[in-house]
Formats: C-alpha cells, structure tokens, sequence
C-alpha cells in the first residue's frame, strides 16, 4: 500500500466540489500464477454528494473489485492498482492514501455493507460491542457513549428491543436482521458515502423488500450518496438513479436508470434485459445470451461481448470498440454507435424492442411513486 | 471451447429412444436368489452363510420335512443376515413341506380360508401340495432362464393386484417379507391360494382409474426433524418443516412451490421423492404408495423420478469425472456394462447441449450454467418421468438462468416430463409453472393456476410476496407492502393460522381472534381449482392491498417484530 503512494504524487486535478467519489482510469489487475487478470480495466466514473449509482454486472464482471479497490481493501500483491489510476472521494485522492489515513476515512466518510452479513460479522464479538468498536475508532467518544451509540443505530435500522439484540452474537439473529446490523455499523459513523455490495441478495423476497425500503428511507434522510452493486436488475430499476453495465471487466453501458433499462444500447444490455422471465414470455421461449462469460485469461481481443453477440460483424473482431456517446449524456462500447453502423443500430434497436414487445410493454405513462 | 447456445439442441428421437430403453429392474447386477430344495437345520445356516458371501440377495430353502431344529436355525439366519451390511437386500425364506399335524392344521386354514373367498373345493388344493416342489422348480428355472430375479416381479404384484396373475407362483412366494424372520410362514399347500390371500392382504389398491390420474398425489404430508439435546441427548423439541401438506401433480405438468427460506419447501421436495422419509402422510406416485414400497423395492421408481438440485457447485462431486457422476445413478439401477453406461451419459450430456466428449472430464472444468446442465443431465440419464428441480437457476446469472429455463422447457416438450419446481422467485414461478402453491411454515396457505394467483391472490400472504418482487422497470416503482419481521421458527410455529404474527390483513380488520385460535383449512375460493387458507380471505381485494401498501407505517416502524 505505501509503495503505491509514494507512485503517484497527487496526479490530476480535483473535481468539482459536488463531486464526491470521482474514479477515473480505474484499473485492477490480480498477478497469478497463471498469468494476469485484468479484473477492473479502465473504469471512469463519478458520483455526486446525495446521489445513487448502480454497477450491475454478472459474477466475474469486476463490479465488486471496483469496490473493493476504492476501499482500498485488496491486498497488494496478488492485486495491483494500475498507475495512471485515481479516486477522488470529498476533494483527496484515496488511492495514494498512506494506509493510516485512509483508515480514517473508511468506515467513516466512506462505509460498506457486505453481502454474507454471517461472514463479515466477528461471530466472538456481540453486535453492539461491534459496533461500539467502530463508533470508538472513529468518533473518539467514551465507551459508554459508544454503547448508547450502538443501541441508537440499531434502532434505527428498525431492530426491535435494540437494547437486547445489542447484547446477542451474529448467530443468534436472522439473516435480515443481520443484515440490518451491518447496516447499522455501516451508518454509526454517518458516512457520506455507503457502498452496499450485493445488500440483499443472501435474502429472502419479502425481507429483501424491508431492506431496500430501509436503505432508501435512511438514504434520503441521511443525504449519503449510495454506490449500489447488484447483479439484480430489478433491485438496480427500485433503488438508483444512474446505471453503469459492466461486462468483463469494462463499462460497456452508462446512463441513467431509465435510459439503460427502458432503452438500452449495447447488446449485452438488451440481452440481459429480454432474458428476464415475465409473465407475457409465458410459453414462449427467453431470449437468452448464448455462449458463457471470456475467462479473464483468454479475452477477447477487441470487443470482449464479441463472441456472444447477435449483431456482431467484421468491425468488432478487428477493432476496439471505446465507449461511443450514444445521445442524452449516456455512453456505450459498441461499434454500433458509429456513424456508418446506423443501419445496424437501427435494426438491434428494433429487434430489442419486438422482444421486448412479447414481454413487457415500453408504451405507457410513467407511473413511480417510491423516491421519484 | 463450449457448445451451449441458447437454443437447446433438438432430441434426437434415436436418443431418446435409447435414454428410455434401460435395463428391466430385475437385472441387478447379475445377482439373484440361492434355491435349495432338500436341504434343511444346518445346511440352511451354511447356505445363508454362503450367499452372504458370494453376495446374492436372499435365499429359500425348501425343506421336506420339518426338524426341531429347524424353526432356531431360521432364526440364526436371520439374525445373521441382520447383523450383515446387507441386511435392508436380503430376502430368505424357508419353504417347509411338513407332515402330520402341519398338514392338519394348513387343511383346515385353506379350506377356511378358501371358502371364505368363494372356492371351496379343497381337493384341488391337495393336488398342489403334491404338485409344489415341481412348480417351484419350474418356476426358478423360469426366472433364472430370464435372468430375473426372484422376488422383483413379485414385489410389484404385491403393490399392483392386477398384474399378479400373471405370476401365480412367484407371488405366492413373496408372502414372506424379507424384513419379517424367516421360516415364519410354512407355505405347505396352497399356492394360487396364495395368491389370492396376497392380493387381498395388499396394501391400498391404485385409486380408481380417472379420466387422467394424477402422476403424484401428496396427502397429509408430514415431515417433522427431533431436536436432541441436553445430556442425555434427548429428544427436546420438534421442527415442523412440512406440516400436513395435500397437492396433486398431472401428468406433463409444471407445479411450482414458492415460499421463504425455511418454509419446508426443499424438505416437501425431497420427501415426495422418498429421499427423507415422510412422518406421515401418503404419497401416492402413479399408483404406487411409496411409503410401503420398501427400499430396495423403491430402486426401479426412483429410476422414474430425479431430482435436480441448486447449487451446482456443491452437488458435483469434484473428484469424479463427469462419466462418474452421471454414470452412478446407472450403474446403481444395474447397468454395469462400462461401454454402455458410457454411450447413455453420452447421449445425455448431448440432450443438455454439452459436447459428447465432456465425459472424461472434471466438474471444475465448467461454468455454473455449464455444471447446472449435468445436474440436468444426471437426472435424465434414468429417462425420468418427473423431475423435482429444487431451485434449478436460483445459483446463476441472469444471462444463463435463461438458457437454463429454455433447456428446462424444451426438455419438457421433447420427453413429455413432469415438473416440481421449487423456486422462491416468484418471476421465474410465473414465466415456468401451470399451478403453484405458496407455502408458509410447512403448509400450503394457497394454491391454485398461474393465472389465478398472481391475478387474484387471495392469500394475505402471496399478496405481500407478489408485492416484494422487485421489477426491472423503474416506471414501476411502486409503494410496497412490507411485512413485518422474520419468518417464526418452523420448530415453534404459533398457534391457529401460522401466518399470523406477520399479517397485516389481521391487523387491518383489527386483530380478529379466531387467526390466533383457528387453524385455517385450504378451501376453494372463487374459481375451481384456487384454495386458500384464510378465515378472512373475503376481505381482500385489491382496494384494501392497495389501501395497506399507501398506509403503510414508516418503515422503520414496519420492520420491528411484534414480540
């Protein structure tokens, strides 16, 4: 860790003030004993104060070691951080953090919640003393203070009898409630940025409705911006304002939520959005992507979605897509937004819109109550 | 380096025909019955003792004449064969041909009983006696000559009355149950006697031939786990994870379960399949009581119903190429022949959509939705007719749950399967399955078609579940109704309707008494075919869901439990 602090002597400049988490030329690799896995490759985003961001993806995708890596939890080696790589969170650059500093922030400014609550809680320690430890460490408050602290956040994630449950072990609570805990934790220091890593996806329906109601509540209240990495586009549609798509390791889709699920551009989007069973697909088959996600050694070489794609021609096997501007402030790494594609674009734009027109209908008036 | 496109590959009617064409129950790697007629006292403890070791799987002495030392001798053997591994196979019966007073007394229990089922005529009877030894000859040397094994056709005459008569004698000799001692039964005379007193003493004859019988039938289904525990490790309590429950499967059908974590669900799915034996109840699987099935019994219909399971990562054994783990559930049902168990696991990789030459190959070698298609194909190796898919694509990315559910459907379509799919995404449940049923603590609170159910639910809770799913459309982000806390531990579950606690129906009609008292039975509701399990089920419509969801409490408020 030190080693790369001493690499980058305050490249770039600053954001804007808005701004709180600014990644630009994002770039992981993990060195083993195979080869080198470029697990996050050249990722650019930001996020403003107050906002929500979405990184939907599926296993493998590098959404989670994006994370991952802005917390600056990778162990380096095996990871390496690319050198031309910043984030800038509240107007500092945290990649270049000595580690003390960075201590400081995470879990402070910056927290995270995990998605197996039962692995990422200390099964020796009660919750409450878990949480007291970190309101301690970061708010230099007295022990008893920290406790009546611990008790005020549980609470406040909706946990009945605080002052009991504070006392019981991670073992001794459900999976919901564990996972309240860990929201709990993530909140005590009031952060101005919550990552939440797959929050509900170890839960059942109905619980994971409560947590994402609870995310959402405390969200608004608090004003802390939310980094949400899901693989479920139906948690990414209820909870974000803006989307980015990653596949192998790149972000091949971005835009606001409405824009990526409504009208998607890339293909790898609109297959990920027809292969959603719905009630109109009944009897009739999904649409499915075929072929499996490129293991990390053997990428393709230019577009990586290239051997799955339906709408693949000789351009894409022969030159690297960027990510194009495709109207409205949304971007997409597909050859089809070039301008001699527009034929092409057209025609994956209408078959995107047939099948979907077998499934859900896009007409209509846009009818959101939940945060709008 | 992999086939799987999302079109599943069209069957080959050769490949399907040959997935179907297994080998007869009976043949079981290559073993059968000792038979020995004359010998009786110690020559049957050395007999046992042989075929104990050469690995047959049962024995019947059929002795002349009977030796006081007979009767402790037969004992002996037993308990031999109990104190063995093979004790749940082996089979053995003395067939004793007495003199005397045996005689006396067997006259007079044939012709009682002969009478009793309207056929008199005891001299016909005596003639078999004379006649038995040749009969039984002959019908060993009928078997054998087929490669059969003794008691396997018997077994299923005993389950199926009707066929029985076209094996009078073998039948006659399945009269000792291989659980029961031997030499318990002296069959001195009466064989087609035999016959009729097993076709009478059997157990529930199949249901009366519908128009279409129902593939299963789950009745009153029960399946409760003891809690041990103190110090001397008693029994301290009881999980009630599949708590009374009733459903029909048609033939061809897709019947969905769907319900929380810990509702019992998977548990329901591996007993319908006998896989945990039930505590009570009756599963009936196409005519077939699979509760008096007995294990050994239970190996040419569990070839007829496979089960998939969730995670495919822990349910391929690394250690075993791929030819080993779908080949096992062959070789188990005798198929010992390499080559040919080879060609079938071939034949059934290529009906997934993997590559015939996977077979040498190790599971970690492949993709979640790769690893999840020979889940899929180690169930259709057997030629199944019905399939419980316990959670099939809940493991894997969108992308390749799709791929997994069109394979799923065309599999259906092609070998005319039957599916129990247990799922708790309802999106999936309604895109895959004709009828569901929603269960909660071990009980199925409704249960009705697609169509009616997420239309109509009645259930206060399927509405809350419908109610949760998230949906990809951001124009649809809607006021939820969030219920409150966990789901109540199944080994305390409360009292009257289990839901209850949870309810927020309940506690809009202001905590009526009778959900706390009254347990709720399934009754029809509206359409044939919807039963619900609620005393308020009238109460509902979609003005007071709607209604519930914008009243509902903040949510920090909602989530706290009613303690």
């Amino acid at each position: 860790m030190t080693e790369a602090s001493t690499i980058r002597p305050g490249v770039g400049v600053p954001p804007a003030d808005d701004v709180l988490l600014d990644v630009r030329h994002l770039k992981t690799y993990f060195k083993v004993m195979d080869g080198t896995v470029p697990a996050v490759d050249d990722i650019s985003f930001s996020l403003k104060r107050g906002q929500t961001l979405g990184i939907v993806g599926e296993s493998g995708s590098g959404k989670s070691v994006t994370a991952l890596t802005i917390m600056r939890l990778l162990d380096i080696p095996p990871a390496e951080i690319g050198k031309e790589s910043e984030a800038w969170f509240d107007g500092r650059e945290v990649l270049g953090l000595p580690e003390g500093e960075m201590r400081r922030i995470r879990g402070n400014d910056m927290a995270m919640i995990f998605q197996e609550p039962l692995t990422s809680l200390n099964p020796v320690f009660t919750v409450g003393d878990q949480i007291a430890e970190q309101v301690q460490l970061h708010m230099k408050v007295k022990e008893r203070e920290s406790r009546d602290r611990a008790v005020e956040m549980l609470r406040l994630v909706g946990i009945p009898s605080p002052e009991r449950r504070a006392k019981q072990y991670p073992h001794e609570l459900s999976g919901g409630m564990r996972q309240r805990v860990m929201i709990g934790m993530a909140l005590s220091c009031d952060p101005k940025l919550i990552i939440a890593d797959e929050p509900t996806t170890a839960l059942d329906v109905t619980v994971q409705a409560q947590i994402m109601e609870l995310l959402r509540a405390i969200q608004e209240r608090t004003g802390a911006a939310l980094l949400l990495i899901t693989h479920d586009l139906g948690v990414i549609a209820e909870m974000v304002e803006n989307v980015i798509v990653m596949y192998a390791g790149q972000i091949v889709e971005q835009g606001t939520v409405e824009q990526v699920l409504l009208e998607p551009r890339m293909p790898y989007t609109m297959g990920l959005i027809e292969s959603i069973p719905t009630v109109e697909k009944r009897g009739g088959r999904l649409s499915a992507i075929s072929g499996v996600v490129p293991s990390p050694f053997h990428l393709p070489p230019n577009c990586r979605f290239e051997p799955r794609c339906p709408y693949r021609w000789e351009t894409c096997r022969t030159v690297t897509p960027a990510l194009y501007d495709a109207g409205d402030g949304r971007l997409s790494r597909c050859h089809l937004h070039l301008v001699e594609a527009t034929a092409r674009r057209e025609a994956a734009i209408a078959a995107h819109d047939d099948n979907m027109r077998m499934g859900r209908r896009l007409t209509g008036a846009p009818d959101r109550i939940g945060n709008a | 380096m992999t086939t799987t496109t999302g079109a599943a590959p069209v069957a080959e009617p050769e490949v399907r025909r040959r997935l179907r064409r297994l080998p007869p129950p009976a043949i079981r790697n290559g073993r059968a019955l000792l038979l020995f007629i004359g010998g009786f006292g110690l020559t049957a403890l050395f007999v046992v003792a042989l075929g104990l070791v050469i690995g047959v799987k049962g024995a019947i002495a059929i002795i002349p004449w009977v030796a006081a030392i007979t009767i402790p001798i037969a004992v002996v053997c037993w308990g031999l064969v109990r104190l063995t591994r093979n004790r749940q196979k082996w089979t053995l019966a003395l067939v004793l041909l007495t003199d005397g007073a045996f005689i006396a007394i067997l006259g007079y229990l044939i012709v009682t009983m002969s009478s009793r089922m309207g056929n008199p005529d005891a001299t016909f009877f005596a003639q078999l006696i004379l006649a038995f030894p040749f009969f039984v000859a002959l019908a060993s040397f009928w078997h054998f000559a087929r490669g059969a094994r003794w008691f396997d056709g018997t077994r299923e005459s005993r389950l199926r009355p009707e066929e029985s008569g076209a094996r009078p004698i073998t039948a006659a000799l399945t009269m000792v149950p291989d659980t029961a001692p031997a030499a318990a039964v002296t069959i001195t005379a009466p064989v087609p006697l035999g016959v009729e007193v097993l076709a009478g003493a059997a157990p529930p004859a199949p249901a009366p031939v519908a128009a279409v019988r129902p593939l299963l039938t789950v009745q009153g289904l029960k399946k409760h786990f003891p809690i041990y525990g103190g110090v001397l490790r008693r029994q301290i309590g009881t999980v009630f994870a599949v708590d009374g429950v009733d459903f029909e499967i048609m033939p061809g059908e897709t019947f969905a379960l769907v319900g929380e974590s810990g509702c019992g669900k998977t548990t329901l799915g591996r007993t319908v399949i006998q896989l945990t034996p039930s505590t009570a109840g009756r599963v009936v699987f196409d005519g077939y009581e699979l509760a008096d099935v007995d294990p050994e019994d239970m190996r040419p219909l569990r070839r007829r119903m496979q089960i998939i399971f969730q995670d495919p990562f822990g349910s391929l054994n690394p250690r075993m190429p791929i030819s080993d783990i779908i080949g096992e559930g062959l070789l188990a049902q005798g198929l010992t022949d390499r080559k040919a168990r080879d060609g079938r696991v071939e034949d059934a990789l290529e009906l997934v959509g993997l590559r015939r030459e996977y077979t040498r190959r190790y599971p970690h070698e492949f993709s979640g939705g790769q690893r999840q298609r020979i889940g899929v194909a180690r169930a259709l190796a057997l030629g199944p007719d019905f399939i419980v898919a316990d959670e099939p694509v809940s493991a894997l990315d969108v992308s390749i749950q799709s791929q997994v559910l069109n394979l799923l459907l065309d599999l259906k379509r092609d070998l005319k399967l039957t599916y129990l799919f247990i799922s708790h995404n309802l999106s999936v449940v309604q895109y895959f399955s004709d009828r569901v049923g929603v269960m909660y603590l071990g009980k199925i609170v409704e249960i009705g078609t697609v169509e009616q159910l997420y239309a109509n639910p009645r259930h206060p809770y399927t509405v809350a579940l419908l109610s949760a799913i998230p949906e990809a459309d951001p124009r649809h982000r809607r006021k939820r109704l969030v219920l409150k806390g966990d789901v109540p531990s199944p080994a305390a579950p409360p009292a009257g309707c289990r839901f209850h606690t949870r309810c927020w129906l309940r506690e809009r009609l202001g905590n009526p008494e009778d959900c706390s008292t009254v347990e709720p039975q399934l009754q029809v509701f509206g359409e044939e075919g919807h039963r619900v399990a609620c005393h308020h089920a009238e109460n509902l419509s979609q003005a007071t869901v709607a209604q519930a969801a914008a009243e509902a409490p903040a949510v920090v408020a909602a989530a706290v439990e009613v303690e």
